[in-house]
């Protein structure tokens, strides 16, 4: 059934990315060279790539007979993909000019740095989850909010930029086409809430597993993953009272998408060597 | 190859070019002015085809002579001196003419934007489009004319596309209007306060208002003027005395008042940031001395822009503009060449 899985899944991530920092590069000359922006020209790189990341991971999932999750090489890519089909999601409703070509450098370079570093992509067994469904959604359902604080992070980072032009009264090149402080401030307020939302939900899901096998779960894990919750939500909440916004908020969210992308290399370190099949399952932080 | 269509189209004008204002406000027609003119030139046998372009700018006649001599162009001379009641010699001191290839060139240029004041403004095609429209409908045009017009336009849309002679605004009021968009995007619904009766605040406005912005509130220290400004610009007022306590209503502040010292300050808005601490004000300083105080630009989700800030916007995409000018030339003067010899080529 699956006659393409006896490719090399690396080859195609490496395609995937490929195809990632081009569109990034067509997008920057455009941009460079004070061209149009290629808005909808850029639209079927970012397809295709995100096509072959697809088959990417399913052939990896088929290999590791479940949700391609067990290692930081695998969640990077999840987190890629999670991102680039957020940005397929609500690019076309939010209309965020530029949101395509910073989210295709995004995936482009973490993408390209995860198959460079072959050290993330240490080997498994098959079956880590367990076969336990809701395990598997725990830990799909974290990822994808990785892929909501991606897109939020990349969207605050585009806030900052623009005020900075708009404050340092810069009004040419990528200043110009950039969205308005006002479009980012809200998507990032929405993203927020939802990146929250999906994360508190995972760790509900993964909750409900812990209580009953708690041995199975290390405490290290367990706290990294409640630091990023307690770290989101917070800001969540300290904007819903708008004690925390726009630009204070932006910084925040950028510090804590950096604190949770740096804490994935630990924690994947700390449960390398319990590598038993049904043994372990993922959290936020997998 | 013709010889009659080689020495047939004809430009007879006035503008920004080589006549001073006060001159030039003497060659202005009204609408009414134009069409009359146009059926002027209709009844003139010794033109076939003829349009009237009148903008606030320039006027033109461009026509095509129905039997080349040299007498034509004192015929059309003749027939705008009766309709602007000047005297001949006056004319002849302030008119320019062109003819045949020359016209092509012209009328290309000032399609693009590229003869008018502002370089790469895009009125002047409307503008254009307009007397061509009106020309059709009175019957005053016919393949030539129309093959002329028609191929501006398109020249116009190529020069555009391919250069960057439209880039960036070069008007006080439109920079103001792409920073507004900047800041807010849409802001069909953002609400404006105009503080002050100066001219530059006035066309702030009202570029504003053009592009969308429905709510705006004027007011100034003489009731009087703001009233007449409201009426204007089809805004509400608001006492002069209380607008201070109303700022957390506005999103873009224009003030262009002839205070003589500053008339607002961050303590002024500090209900205001209380009352929405995550909304983005734009503030517009067009006074002179300034009106807003400077401070104000280092508060969170404040942007401040006074006139000389505005101005560099606006000079640097002027002298952008300007370094397109050549590239647009060459590449209108190409496409003359081409529409010049296909004009050749049929007649």
């Amino acid at each position: 059934m699956f006659e393409y899985a006896y490719c090399d899944d690396r080859l195609v991530f490496g395609i995937g990315a490929a195809l990632y920092l081009l569109s990034a590069v067509i997008g920057l000359y455009a941009l460079l060279r004070s061209k149009a922006y290629p808005r909808v020209g850029l639209l079927p790189f970012i397809g295709i790539a995100f096509l072959v990341q697809t088959i990417g991971l399913n052939l990896r999932g088929t290999e590791v007979g479940g949700c391609p999750l067990g290692n930081s090489f695998e969640v990077a890519q999840f987190i890629c993909w999670s991102a680039v089909l957020l940005y397929f999601i609500i690019g076309p409703v939010s209309r965020l000019r530029l949101l395509g070509l910073f989210t295709a450098s995004f995936a482009g370079i973490l993408s390209a740095i995860a198959l460079l570093i072959p050290a993330w992509d240490a080997p498994y067994l098959p079956g880590r989850f367990g076969g336990d469904p809701w395990i598997e959604l725990h830990a799909a359902m974290a990822i994808f909010s990785y892929g909501v604080f991606t897109i939020l992070t990349l969207v605050s980072g585009m806030f900052l930029l623009q005020q900075h032009g708009l404050k340092q009264k810069q009004h040419r090149g990528i200043y110009a086409v950039l969205p308005s402080v006002q479009q980012l401030d809200i998507m990032a307020k929405r993203l927020l809430l939802t990146g929250v939302f999906c994360l508190s939900a995972a760790l509900i899901f993964g909750a409900l597993f812990w209580i009953e096998n708690p041995e199975r779960v290390p405490i290290f894990k367990l706290s990294v993953t409640g630091f990023v919750w307690v770290g989101y939500f917070t800001v969540a909440m300290l904007r819903l009272q708008n004690r925390l916004v726009t630009r204070r908020q932006a910084y925040a969210v950028i510090l804590l998408f950096l604190l949770a992308l740096l804490s994935l290399w630990p924690v994947q370190t700390a449960r390398e060597p319990a590598q038993v099949p049904h043994v372990e399952e993922p959290t936020i932080a997998s | 190859m013709s010889l009659e269509t080689l020495q047939s189209l004809l430009v007879l004008g006035c503008s920004h070019h080589k006549t001073p204002l006060e001159v030039r406000e003497r060659f202005t027609l009204n609408q009414d002015g134009a069409h009359a003119l146009q059926a002027r030139l209709n009844e003139c046998s010794a033109l076939s085809e003829s349009i009237v372009l009148a903008t606030c700018n320039r006027l033109e006649i461009y026509a095509r002579i129905a039997k080349p001599d040299s007498q034509t162009d004192a015929v059309i001379r003749q027939l705008l001196s009766k309709e602007l009641d000047l005297k001949p010699e006056f004319l002849d001191d302030h008119l320019y003419q062109y003819t045949n290839l020359e016209v092509i060139e012209h009328a290309f240029s000032v399609a693009s934007g590229l003869d008018s004041q502002l370089i790469g403004e895009t009125e002047i095609l409307g503008q254009m489009k307009q007397a061509h429209a009106a020309a059709q409908q009175s019957k005053s045009t016919g393949p030539t004319l129309n093959r002329l017009f028609e191929k501006s336009f398109q020249a116009a849309k190529i020069a555009r596309t391919q250069t960057g002679i439209g880039k960036g605004q070069v008007s006080i009021g439109n920079v103001a209007v792409d920073l507004a968009s900047r800041i807010f995007g849409k802001f069909e619904t953002s609400r404006v306060l105009l503080i002050g009766s100066g001219e530059v605040g006035q066309r702030t406005a009202q570029a504003l208002k053009s592009r969308g912005v429905t709510s705006l509130e004027v007011t100034s220290r003489t009731l009087e003027n703001a009233q007449s400004l409201a009426t204007e610009l089809e805004a509400k007022t608001i006492p002069f005395e209380e607008y201070k306590t109303q700022l957390q209503r506005f999103d873009i502040i224009i003030s262009s008042t002839a205070a003589p010292g500053l008339i607002l300050n961050p303590i002024d808005f500090t209900a205001a940031r209380k009352a929405c601490p995550a909304r983005p004000f734009f503030l517009i300083d067009l006074a002179m001395p300034r009106d807003l105080d400077p401070q104000l630009s280092a508060l969170e989700n404040f942007y401040l822009y006074n006139l000389d800030d505005l101005s560099e916007i606006a000079n640097e995409n002027l002298a952008r503009r300007s370094a397109e000018c050549q590239q647009a030339q060459r590449l209108l003067k190409a496409q003359a060449w081409q529409l010049w010899l296909q004009l050749r080529r049929r007649s």
